[in-house]
């Protein structure tokens, strides 16, 4: 066994990397050769996504991307590519965000070339006929009408707040769109933005596993079939100044709470603060990890709710991730704060707790012992954020993506260890604050709520259960951490009117 | 060390083909250890430097709960397995978890808890040491008891936000008389609100199940097996047998049809669920692997069904179906979302007739082909990482206490031919079978 084992290392460990722009293109490659890897990755992301949608026409990028991942070709019908696709268990899809568009997909080596042409003319040669057109813009209407706003209000909240933080900037649009713009949408409109953003100069393909040595080319060679040209306009995104505490209320019947809580920081993955930050952050609310401190207070000694996180990057579909996904770049980025459901009637406790832990971290800095502990933690987590070919291929590409000059995951133990808790309590006195925040609550009783929130009443909690003497203590300090709003930076939104 | 760090971020490949380790699907060797406390050990070894997936299977889940008002307690099980013991006190065990740097978590099911980590090699032994320790010794208060239970009823009011949660609940609810499968995974909402009052119940179901005998532990990874045997030897030996079977009651058989409302406090397109009684999980049985492929063959992506009220006639915005044998005789589901009020009775016609049509017709056999080779390479292409394949395995286990049943099921399903389907059809899609909920929001 000792021997096959040695024999499967020294057969896996020819691992190369490269990333290429073609001299004959301006397609940019990232290329990710292993061998012996039979799952072969592909990446197609063009440098588009909702900052373009047109105004009247939000969610365009959107429902363009979906035509293409769920829609016929001029060579075969949706069904017809569902059918072949089947026995190779293969497929591909599309992932829309601000600024980019990514499709992806995998297959096994045995069925590369049947999964890649279809995937090839799925965006070269798109149908666009009317009955897919009428299917998917349905469907992204119902999903805003009936998902987003009554069977989330996690996602909900965290769409709202997106479009919150950057208000003001292309960045507000929601990627999903509004009902009234959808509806506005035209398969002409979808058509012109097909042809004029999904180009050559725009294009990043992403290859990874044991490709035949000519596939890069081949695909290059297919690609370049797309116009060539970049008229593209790329604005600055710059947000505005947020003056105090500003609060979006959702107002919906329920009988919970759900708290988003931040603002846009100018803090990017090739700045020398990153990695200071990085490890503040993790310490403050590792996403979906226990040892987040927010986690630990609000739901492990009080048993609020299932949990507490904060991000220093975009973090999408965070019920559903338990790692950062790629392809999700924005700049400037947004420091949040999750405070996932809690009872209705702890709504107010749970800000004042978030808060008042974010006010103790700028204010106090990191403890020694805090930042020792989480300076361990993340040089051996950091090998869980990716941990398979596909994965690693889209932290490759977002090096490209964030200009950075050398790999994000493969040096960041070293960037980690090589902190100081100086540099990381100067980042986060530089780079965080808590007196201009953002915050939308999905909850009922706007009214009672906003009402809370300008008074600074205090907001005792009560449990079902008894509570450690210490807790108790400190819930009296929590119940009376003041909130400065004015009552006219509090706006209440029937949910009916979200993204209407 | 960095070089291996590098490696182990970077590199994780398998062979599924050049080296014929296995002559099933599942293409790793697994080595097995049965202690003398009757806990099962399956160590994988795996190419991946550095890396090792700990998956402590507990083969309880909701079935077990067979007491009147202590539903939820497996999943509630789930959350207290965090608390601690005296060795290992809550914030010690976080404490050693976060300098390990593990991605630690767990989930529950109808038949199964899992509790899952994966780590760096070198804490192999301090984890197994923790783990061990908690799973004999798990110490709370009534303190701690009781404000865990709050988060259980945290989550409960998250998925209830959900349709399809209740739909689902509301199914199981109608469909089953006396049998576990009854209530969720969650519980009962009425049983998970009085969770506070039963903490001495608690520590008896603990005592019940947490036994070795109910528990098989999967390592996956860069593993020697004797050692990590050895391991096992020294930290779980000590653990007493006592594991004291539910008494769950026999569903008895369903005679007529049946059928409910529910109302979503929300908006939402009408959801269908159609559910009809089915076999037990049993990989060595052709009648039952037909039974399991109906799902995908009658309602699947590239089915007849879907193609017409989906794609076509888009009067379904999505429809799916889970034909997935349990532990013990469970349900499966189609289930539709209707865009329009009055199109549900052509969506149920529809359903029936293309029932009556599997059940008369003989499938085209390439499309059954198909079927074969999208379930091979689906079952190969989740085998991406460490964590992956340790993944897969807990269900498995659950229902079968090993994971022989994947080589086992892929053989079986090779000899499926279109008339064990028809006859699959025929048998298992009756209307003495069948349970229909229809979800209506506001």
């Amino acid at each position: 066994m000792k021997r096959l084992m040695l024999l499967f290392l020294s057969a896996v460990l020819i691992v190369g990397f490269s990333m290429n722009t073609f001299a004959v293109s301006p397609i940019k490659v990232v290329q990710m050769k292993i061998q012996n890897e039979p799952i072969i990755s592909l990446y197609f992301v063009f440098h588009t996504g909702s900052i373009h949608d047109p105004e009247g026409k939000i969610g365009l990028a959107r429902l363009t991307a979906s035509l293409i991942s769920d829609g016929g070709t001029l060579k075969n019908s949706l069904k017809v590519i569902n059918e072949k696709m089947y026995p190779i268990a293969s497929g591909y899809g599309a992932r829309v965000d601000r600024e980019y568009i990514n499709f992806n997909g995998q297959t096994h080596i045995d069925n590369l070339e049947t999964f890649y042409t279809l995937f090839k003319e799925a965006i070269l040669e798109p149908a666009f006929n009317e009955d897919d057109f009428v299917r998917i813009k349905t469907q992204m209407i119902n999903g805003i009408k009936t998902n987003l706003r009554y069977s989330s209000d996690e996602e909900l909240g965290k769409a709202v707040f997106k479009s919150f933080v950057y208000r003001g900037t292309p960045y507000e649009k929601n990627v999903a769109g509004t009902v009234s713009n959808l509806e506005s949408i035209t398969l002409d409109d979808v058509k012109a933005f097909y042809k004029s953003h999904f180009l050559q100069d725009n294009l990043i393909i992403g290859v990874g596993g044991n490709y035949p040595a000519t596939f890069p080319d081949r695909v290059v060679a297919d690609f370049s079939k797309l116009p060539t040209g970049n008229a593209l306009e790329y604005k600055k995104i710059v947000p505005e100044k947020i003056n105090g505490i500003q609060v979006i209320i959702v107002d919906k019947p329920t009988v919970s709470a759900g708290i988003h809580i931040g603002f846009p920081i100018d803090l990017m993955r090739k700045d020398p603060d990153f990695h200071a930050l990085f490890l503040a952050n993790s310490w403050l609310g590792e996403h979906r990890n226990s040892s987040s401190h927010l986690y630990q207070v609000i739901r492990e000694k009080r048993g609020m709710n299932y949990g507490d996180y904060s991000y220093i990057e975009d973090f999408p579909n965070g019920g559903g991730l338990n790692f950062p996904p790629s392809i999700v770049y924005k700049n400037p980025q947004l420091f949040e704060i999750w405070i996932r459901p809690v009872e209705k009637d702890k709504r107010v406790f749970a800000l004042r707790a978030a808060l008042r832990e974010l006010k103790s971290l700028i204010d106090n800095g990191m403890k020694k012992e805090d930042f020792e502990l989480t300076k361990k933690f993340l040089a051996k987590y950091c090998q869980h954020y990716a941990d398979t070919t596909a994965q690693r291929l889209g932290y490759k590409i977002d090096d490209m993506i964030y200009g950075l000059k050398e790999s994000h995951l493969d040096n960041f133990r070293k960037n980690i260890e090589a902190l100081t808790l100086d540099q990381v309590n100067k980042a986060i006195k530089k780079h965080l604050q808590y007196n201009n925040l953002r915050i939308v609550f999905v909850t009922s009783d706007g009214e009672q709520l906003k009402n809370d929130l300008i008074t600074n009443a205090p907001s005792p909690i009560t449990y079902r259960t008894p509570k450690p003497e210490e807790v108790l203590t400190e819930d009296k300090e929590i119940a009376v951490f003041p909130l400065k709003v004015l009552p006219e930076n509090v706006t209440i939104i029937k949910v009916d009117d979200i993204f209407k | 060390m960095k070089q291996r760090i590098i490696l182990s971020i970077l590199v994780f490949i398998f062979i599924l083909s050049t080296i014929p380790l296995h002559s099933g699907i599942f293409p790793f060797q697994v080595h097995r250890k049965v202690l003398d406390n009757g806990m099962k050990i399956l160590v994988i070894p795996l190419p991946n430097p550095g890396l090792v997936a700990y998956y402590s299977v507990v083969r309880t889940g909701s079935r077990d709960e067979y007491e009147p008002g202590h539903s939820g307690f497996a999943h509630f099980f789930e959350h207290m397995m965090f608390r601690g013991t005296k060795r290992f006190p809550n914030e010690l065990y976080q404490k050693i978890l976060t300098e390990m740097g593990a991605a630690s978590n767990g989930y529950t099911s109808l038949d199964l808890t899992v509790y899952h980590l994966i780590i760096t090699k070198d804490d192999l032994e301090q984890l197994m040491d923790m783990e061990s320790d908690r799973f004999r010794n798990l110490e709370y208060t009534e303190q701690d008891f009781k404000t865990e239970s709050g988060a259980v009823y945290g989550e409960y009011l998250k998925n209830k936000t959900n349709p399809g949660f209740l739909l689902n609940e509301t199914l199981m609810n109608t469909a089953f008389d006396v049998h576990t499968y009854k209530h969720t995974t969650m519980g009962f909402e009425a049983d998970i609100k009085a969770m506070p009052t039963m903490y001495e119940y608690s520590k008896s179901f603990f005592k019940r199940y947490y036994r070795p005998e109910n528990v098989v532990l999967v390592v996956c990874g860069d593993v020697v097996p004797d050692q990590v045997f050895k391991m096992a030897e020294k930290y779980y030996s000590p653990w007493e047998k006592g594991y004291v079977p539910p008494k769950i009651q026999e569903e008895p058989e369903q005679t007529a049809p049946r059928s409910g409302n529910v109302k979503f406090e929300g908006k939402t397109l009408p959801i269908l669920a159609v559910g009809y009684k089915g076999l037990r999980y049993m990989p060595d049985s052709k009648e039952y692997v037909a039974m399991s492929l109906l799902g995908d063959v009658m309602f699947g992506s590239t089915s007849d069904f879907y193609n017409n009220l989906v794609l076509e006639k888009q009067i379904a915005q999505f429809a799916f179906a889970s034909f997935n044998g349990d532990r013990d005789p469970s349900i499966n589901t189609i289930m539709v979302m209707i865009k329009k009020k009055e199109n549900i009775d052509l969506v149920k016609q529809t359903i029936a007739d293309t029932i009556k049509k599997f059940q008369t017709d003989l499938m085209d056999s390439k499309k059954l082909e198909d079927l074969k080779n999208s379930n091979k390479y689906s079952f190969l292409m989740q085998l991406s990482s460490t964590g992956d394949v340790a993944g897969m395995l807990p269900s498995f286990i659950a229902l079968t206490g090993d994971i022989t049943a994947i080589d086992t099921y892929f053989e079986t399903l090779g000899t499926v031919t279109p008339e064990d389907i028809r006859q699959a059809a025929i048998k298992f899609l009756t209307d003495n079978r069948k349970t229909e909920i229809l979800l209506e929001g506001e």
